[in-house]
C-alpha cells in the first residue's frame, strides 16, 4: 500500500496500473530500500510525501518514474543527434581549422617573434609604453618558469574565440537594436546562456562532437562568452543620443549611413566594453574547457586537482591571473582611448 | 511686397495616441485638448493649423512649452507624420512623397538647426559642417572648401580641426548653423536654436542670423518661446497655444492689435520701446514735415528715437526708407504708443 493509492482507485484506473511495471533503471536509494525490505507506508501526516512521479509510481506501476523522464530526454537527444551532426558538423568545421591553425601558428613561431609581435599589438591599441613594459615583463616571467607554451595555447584559443564572438555578436546586437521583436526573442536566450552553469554546455556538446576535435571547446567558449558583446552592442546603439539621430534623419541619411556613420561610432565605447567582457569570459571558460581537452593553462590546473600537485595548480592559476590582467588592461586602455575621442 | 508662398500648411492635425483617427473625429466635432486626454487618453498635438510661409522671410512660431511648436516644425520635413492635413512645399504635397523623394527633400531643400546642437561628437567641426554634403556622397576633400567657407562666415575660422566638445555652446551652435547653410538648401528650420544659449550669446546669434538673412534671403522657420526673440527676428509671427493658432501676422501688427487675452498677457511685460518700430506708429505721408528735427529709418525702434530726441516731445521726425521719405513721426504719437493696448488696460481693470 502506498500513500496515493486512493487517487488511482477513485479514478478507476486500477486495471491500467496493474498492467504495467516500470522498467526504469532503479536508483541506488530504491535498491537499498528493497534489499533492506523496509518498505512501509508512512502513517502520520508528518511523513506525507509530495505527490511526485516516484511517489505516484509506488501506488501505480504504470505511472512513469522520474528517472524515465531524464532517460527519455537522453534517448530523444541521441535519436536526433546523428541528423543534427550532419548539419552542425560542416557548419562548425571552420572553427576547428581556426583553432588548430592558431595553436599551430602560436607554438611553432619562435618566441622571439611572437613576444615582440604581441607587444607591438599592445602598443598599437593602447599607445602606452608603460603597458607595453608591463606586458613584456609578465610574458617574460611566464616564459622563464617554462609556462610559455601553455600560456600561448590559452591566448591562441582566446584570440580565435573572442574574434568570432565579435564577428557574430555585433551583427546580432545591431539586429536587436533595430527591432523590438528581435530583442524580445533574443533576450531570453541570452539570459539562459548567461545563467546556465558553464559545465552544462559541455554535456550536449560531448554527445554532438568528438572530444578529439577542437571545435568542441571552441563552441562552448563562444556560447559562454558571446553574451556581453551582444547585449552591449544592442544597449550602445539604443543609447545613442536621440537628438543626433534626429539630426541624421533631418539631413536625409539613409538607414545604412546612419548605422555606419552615427550609430556604430557612437556606440563604440559600449561595444568595446562588451568586447572586454567577452575576452574575460573566454578566459574563464577556456580553463573549464580543459575538461573537454582544451589545451593551455587549464590543463595544468586540472592536473593539479587530479593528481593533487599543489604547486603546479597554483602556478598555473597565477599564470591565468597574469593573462587576465594583461587582457583586461590592454582592452581597457583601448576603450579609454575611444572614450577620450568622443566626450560629449 | 508680397512674396511667393514657399510652404503652405493646410488644416493640419496631429493627435498622439493608439487610435488617432477616432480621436480626430472627436476633435473635429469640437472636443478640447483637456477633455480628449481625460476621456480618450489621446494627446492633441496640433489642431487645424493653417500657415503660409513666404519665400525669403523669417517666420517665427512662438508658444510656451507644450504648445506644439516643436511638433509643428517637425511636420515640415516629416520627422513626424501628421494625422490629417496637407503640407505643400513649392506646390508639391510632401505627404505624398515616397522615401526617396523625402530623402531628397531633406538633403537638398530643407536643413535644420537643433536646440541641443545635435552635432556628431566623433567628427571634427569641419566634418560636422559638411555633414549635409557628406550625406550626399561627397568626400571630405570635395566639400572641405565649402565647409570652410561657411564656418568662416559664422565666425569659426581656425576651429575646423577641433571636436565639438572642445567648443562652447555658442560656438557649437555656430557649427550647427554652418552645417545648415552648407547644405545650400533654400529652407532652414530652426528648432529653438538659441534657447540653450545664455542671453548675451543669444543676442549675438540673433544678430548673426539677421545679418546672414540680409545676404542670403533664405526661407527660415524659427521656433522660440521667447517673445523678445520672436519680435526681433520675425517677418511673420505665428502664436501657438495648446496646439492651435491664436493669432498670426506681422509682429508689429500683433503687438498693436492683440486679439486674445493670452497674447495680451504675453506682451504686457515686454519693453515696448525696444520692440516697436517706427514704421508701425508713423503717419504715412510723403509730404515733408514743416519743422523736421532730423531723419530716422523706418526700421529704428522707439528706444533709439527717444534717445535721439533727448526726451523732447515737441519734435517731429522724417521717416525714411532707403533715402526716400515714407512717413512722419511725431514724438507725441510715440509716447502714446508706449502705453499698452486698450485691450490690456481693460484686462487689468477686470483683474
Amino acid at each position: 500500500m502506498a500513500t496515493y493509492d486512493f487517487v488511482f482507485s477513485s479514478l478507476g484506473l486500477e486495471e491500467w496500473c496493474n498492467e504495467g511495471t516500470s522498467d526504469a533503471p532503479m536508483t541506488m536509494a530504491a535498491l537499498l530500500k528493497k534489499t533492506q525490505g523496509t518498505e512501509s507506508t508512512p502513517d502520520s501526516l508528518w511523513d506525507l510525501p509530495f505527490p511526485s512521479m516516484d511517489a505516484l509510481n509506488e501506488s501505480c506501476a504504470s505511472f512513469p518514474k522520474s528517472r524515465e523522464l531524464t532517460k527519455g530526454l537522453e534517448e530523444g537527444f541521441l535519436a536526433i543527434k546523428d541528423s543534427l551532426s550532419i548539419v552542425l558538423d560542416p557548419l562548425t568545421q571552420p572553427l576547428s581549422w581556426f583553432l588548430d591553425g592558431a595553436l599551430y601558428g602560436m607554438l611553432n613561431t619562435p618566441w622571439w617573434i611572437v613576444i615582440p609581435l604581441l607587444l607591438a599589438v599592445v602598443f598599437v591599441v593602447s599607445k602606452s609604453w608603460k603597458l607595453v613594459a608591463f606586458v613584456g615583463v609578465s610574458l617574460a616571467l611566464l616564459a622563464f618558469i617554462d609556462y610559455y607554451d601553455y600560456a600561448m595555447q590559452t591566448l591562441a584559443i582566446i584570440f580565435v574565440c573572442a574574434f568570432l564572438c565579435v564577428i557574430l555578436g555585433v551583427p546580432i546586437g545591431i539586429a536587436m537594436s533595430r527591432s523590438d521583436m528581435m530583442q524580445r526573442l533574443t533576450i531570453p536566450v541570452l539570459d539562459m546562456l548567461q545563467t546556465l552553469p558553464p559545465f552544462v554546455y559541455l554535456i550536449p556538446l560531448i554527445f554532438l562532437f568528438s572530444v578529439t576535435e577542437s571545435k568542441l571547446y571552441g563552441i562552448a567558449i563562444i556560447l559562454y562568452a558571446i553574451v556581453p558583446v551582444i547585449r552591449l552592442t544592442n544597449l550602445g546603439i539604443r543609447l545613442v543620443d536621440k537628438d543626433v539621430i534626429e539630426a541624421a534623419d533631418a539631413f536625409g541619411m539613409t538607414s545604412r549611413q546612419k548605422l555606419y556613420k552615427v550609430q556604430i561610432p557612437l556606440a563604440l565605447p559600449n561595444i568595446m566594453a562588451g568586447v572586454n567582457q567577452t575576452i574575460m569570459m573566454s578566459l574563464a571558460m577556456v580553463v573549464i574547457a580543459s575538461l573537454v581537452s582544451a589545451p593551455g593553462l587549464g590543463v595544468l590546473v586540472l592536473q593539479g586537482i587530479r593528481n593533487l600537485e599543489l604547486g603546479v595548480g597554483l602556478v598555473a592559476g597565477l599564470g591565468i591571473v597574469i593573462l587576465a590582467v594583461i587582457l583586461d588592461r590592454v582592452t581597457k586602455a583601448s576603450l579609454a582611448r575611444i572614450n577620450a575621442s568622443q566626450k560629449q | 511686397m508680397d512674396r511667393d508662398i514657399k510652404i503652405s500648411i493646410r488644416n493640419l492635425y496631429k493627435i498622439f495616441g493608439p487610435i488617432p483617427d477616432v480621436a480626430l473625429a472627436y476633435v473635429r466635432r469640437g472636443m478640447g485638448k483637456a477633455e480628449l486626454l481625460e476621456k480618450h487618453n489621446h494627446v492633441l498635438g496640433l489642431q487645424d493649423i493653417n500657415v503660409d510661409i513666404r519665400e525669403g522671410e523669417i517666420t517665427v512660431i512662438m508658444g510656451l512649452s507644450g504648445s506644439g511648436k516643436s511638433t509643428l516644425i517637425r511636420h515640415l520635413n516629416r520627422l513626424i507624420e501628421p494625422t490629417a492635413g496637407e503640407i505643400r512645399v513649392d506646390g508639391q504635397d510632401v505627404l505624398q512623397f515616397n522615401e526617396e523623394q523625402l530623402r531628397t527633400l531633406r538633403r537638398e531643400r530643407m536643413s535644420m538647426v537643433f536646440q541641443k546642437f545635435a552635432l556628431l561628437p566623433h567628427k571634427t567641426v569641419l566634418e560636422n559642417a559638411g555633414m549635409a554634403l557628406l550625406v550626399r556622397g561627397f568626400s571630405v576633400e570635395e566639400f572641405e572648401s565649402e565647409a570652410r567657407k561657411w564656418l568662416a562666415r559664422v565666425g569659426l575660422e581656425g576651429n575646423e580641426n577641433q571636436y565639438p566638445h572642445q567648443l562652447s555652446g555658442g560656438m557649437q551652435q555656430r557649427v550647427g548653423i554652418a552645417r545648415a547653410l552648407a547644405s545650400n538648401s533654400p529652407v532652414m528650420l530652426m528648432d529653438e536654436a538659441f534657447s540653450a544659449l545664455d542671453p548675451l550669446i543669444r543676442s549675438d546669434m540673433q544678430d548673426l542670423l539677421l545679418e546672414l538673412q540680409d545676404e542670403l534671403h533664405k526661407t527660415i522657420v524659427f521656433i522660440t518661446h521667447d517673445l523678445d526673440e520672436a519680435l526681433k527676428l520675425a517677418d511673420h509671427l505665428v502664436i501657438l497655444k495648446d496646439g492651435y493658432i491664436v493669432q498670426q501676422g506681422e509682429p508689429q501688427e500683433i503687438l498693436m492689435n492683440a486679439n486674445d487675452p493670452y497674447i495680451i498677457d504675453f506682451i504686457s511685460d515686454i519693453n515696448r520701446a525696444r520692440v516697436l518700430r517706427v514704421r508701425s506708429i508713423m503717419k504715412k505721408t510723403t509730404e515733408a514735415p514743416a519743422d523736421s528735427a532730423g531723419d530716422i529709418s523706418e526700421r529704428d525702434n522707439l528706444e533709439s528715437v527717444i534717445a535721439m530726441s533727448e526726451g523732447d516731445t515737441e519734435r517731429t521726425y522724417r521717416v525714411m526708407r532707403r533715402d526716400k521719405q515714407v512717413g512722419v513721426l511725431e514724438m507725441k504719437d510715440l509716447v502714446r504708443a508706449l502705453v499698452p493696448t486698450e485691450g490690456a488696460e481693460a484686462q487689468e481693470r477686470v483683474q
